[in-house]
């Protein structure tokens, strides 16, 4: 009997949520709400947000549809990071809290604040708009609706997991480059975007590709991962990002950009040396008067340091290079075969 | 002596050379002997893997493969190789038919990838192998006097799938070593963000607008320094500062020290020694 009333106890307790509150029509600036209430093991945030909106303060707004993690409506930081509040057991969150026993909810970053924890999601959309996030379809209107649109387990299989994204806006609250830049592109959006150029029944795959390597696209990427950590739905998205860049890389018309050329440094320099000529690398990037725009009066403080990369000549190769010159060569072949195969 | 073969990342063979002469000072102090593998190459820095996925299976097979040859487990020091070889072996590991593919062709080399050896980064080494009671034992000038923040950087935390020693979202390693260093961490809430060092010469503005966040919240927290297990974050947070911090209207300054100078700190040895004076900022 003791045993089973412990569980009981355990299994209830007191628990505080600071909510985020802000309405622009009244304050001046955001402040925090704490609701103090009874929770039990195996409720969720959501539910524990329902039960203070009922109970305790209906003025609190934030966005809920479906509340089983499909809708992607209940998006908002749960303690720092951004995540559903549908699929967050207020349990787990406990061990997480600055502050034993409060739980900090606040909206989504990145996103303009409509009220409290709801966030506009309009500019996210007008980006996919802008990147033609739909497949357009390269069957002639008069055949639609009559004719199957096949698409081989192969083929799908490359984009399976992008199609699971159910814009809940987390990977975009959490992107670096977007709280630098409201302009970037967004990894959501970029996310979409891979899974439209790889559909064989979209027919303006150049268009979009076009559009993603112009400023504020695929290559202003930092590879900080974050997106892809947070994501709810565990999809890889960086792969996706590289899957674009790939794509760019070995399509006519789309090298001739900074970060084009940045990656097909290292691959040029590897082949050569084995080692990244650093010293050279921002004038193959960028050009001449760009860098010496914005390194030179850095460049002088590394001279005095004696920071600078070698030049060029001076940088030495991997020891074994011959051979691996030729390994490096070997596999060019490779690649060209399988480009030959995949072409077929 | 525990012996490890070192990977040589490229920025430590030129822009940061203070992070293995430092290295090369206290490693025989804390019982480890990192073999220098000079056949390594580039790892592709995180992008030959989209440029050409194969010759990104192929490099760094090889770079794996002569730590196989030789027995050991291959350290890192550069969290970008880190993950970008970790990456690789990931791939490799998976799929019989590229190890296949990629050990055909590096026989020519008496070379066979088999996936026997770890990649680690250093902080892993000193932290598992070493161990911080043995760390502790061996500080000769504690860091009690200096408040500092951990800058984890992101490729040695994310993706988790592939690195996964620390919680990327609360990492504690590097405290840890700082805690038995006798150093004093500071809350850092931007520990586990980025310094922007992959774009620095595609979108600078973004760039230093992240690392000038980083910078900030370490000289409002009145930090002495900031340490880092990865040179490339170090060369934005060090090289780039002046230029980050004035984009963003930040005044003053912070000095960003590598791991292996803040270990060679505690061990006894001088700033001096350690390289500190090549750092832009001091």
């Amino acid at each position: 009997m003791t045993v089973a009333a412990d569980q009981h106890n355990e299994g209830k307790r007191d628990v505080t949520l600071r909510v985020f509150r802000l309405n622009p029509q009244v304050d001046s600036k955001p402040y925090y709400d704490d609701y103090t209430i009874p929770v039990e093991r195996g409720i969720t945030v959501l539910r524990a947000l329902n039960y203070i909106k009922e109970n305790i303060d209906a003025s609190i707004s934030y966005r809920v549809f479906c509340q089983a993690g499909i809708c992607g409506s209940c998006g908002m930081r749960i303690n720092g990071i951004s995540k559903l509040a549908c699929t967050t057991q207020v349990w787990d969150e406990l061990s997480k809290c600055r502050e034993e026993g409060i739980i900090k909810i606040e909206p989504l970053r990145n996103m303009p604040l409509i009220k409290d924890l709801i966030v506009d999601m309009d500019p996210l959309v007008a980006k996919m708009k802008h990147y033609s996030n739909w497949v357009d379809s390269t069957m002639p209107e008069a055949e639609m609706g009559k004719k199957e649109f096949l698409v081989s387990e192969e083929e799908f299989l490359r984009y399976d997991k992008a199609t699971d994204c159910i814009l809940c806006a987390s990977c975009v609250s959490e992107c670096s480059i977007l709280r630098a830049n409201k302009d970037y592109v967004s990894p959501a959006v970029l996310l979409k975007s891979y899974r439209m150029n790889a559909d064989s029944r979209d027919g303006i795959h150049d268009i979009r590709l076009a559009e993603l390597v112009q400023d504020h696209g695929v290559w202003d990427c930092t590879h900080c991962y974050r997106c892809q950590e947070t994501c709810v739905k565990s999809i890889p998205i960086m792969d996706a990002i590289h899957g674009i860049r790939e794509d760019a890389i070995e399509s006519r018309g789309m090298k001739d950009t900074a970060g084009s050329k940045h990656a097909e440094a290292f691959m040029s320099d590897i082949s050569k040396k084995g080692k990244l000529v650093e010293a050279t690398l921002p004038f193959r990037t960028n050009g001449v008067a760009w860098t010496v725009k914005n390194l030179l009066p850095m460049a002088v403080k590394m001279i005095l340091k004696r920071r600078t990369p070698p030049p060029p000549p001076l940088v030495k190769s991997s020891k074994g290079i011959k051979q691996f010159r030729a390994e490096f060569k070997e596999m060019s072949e490779h690649v060209k075969q399988d480009h030959k195969t995949h072409n077929k | 002596m525990k012996r490890y073969a070192y990977y040589l990342s490229c920025i430590n063979e030129s822009m940061t050379k203070e992070l293995d002469r430092s290295i090369a000072l206290w490693q025989k102090d804390l019982g480890i002997e990192l073999v220098h593998l000079h056949e390594s190459t580039c790892c592709g820095g995180s992008n030959l893997d989209y440029v050409s996925p194969k010759h990104f299976a192929l490099v760094n097979a090889r770079n794996i493969a002569h730590a196989e040859k030789m027995g050991l487990d291959l350290v890192v020091s550069c969290n970008t190789c880190l993950m970008t070889i970790r990456t690789a072996k990931k791939k490799l590991d998976a799929s019989p038919e590229l190890r296949a593919e990629v050990n055909e062709i590096l026989k020519a080399e008496g070379l066979e990838y088999r996936g026997t050896s770890e990649v680690r980064h250093l902080l892993w080494v000193l932290i598992d192998d070493v161990g911080l009671d043995a760390i502790k034992a061996k500080v000769k000038v504690p860091l009690s006097q200096y408040r500092i923040a951990p800058f984890y950087g992101c490729h040695i935390l994310r993706p988790s799938t592939v690195l996964g020693k620390d919680n990327p979202l609360d990492p504690t390693s590097l405290d840890q070593l700082i805690e038995a260093l006798g150093g004093n961490t500071i809350p850092y809430t931007h520990k586990n963000r980025c310094c922007g060092f992959h774009t620095l010469l595609v979108a600078e503005e973004e760039s230093l607008s992240v690392a000038a966040e980083a910078l900030g919240e370490a000289i409002d927290e009145k930090a002495d320094f900031i340490v880092t297990p990865c040179p490339l974050c170090h060369t934005v947070l060090d090289g780039y500062q002046a230029k980050a911090l004035k984009q963003a209207d930040i005044h003053g300054s912070i000095p960003v020290l590598h791991l292996s100078e803040m270990v060679g700190l505690a061990l006894g040895y001088t700033a001096k020694e350690l390289g500190v004076k090549r750092h832009i900022v001091s």
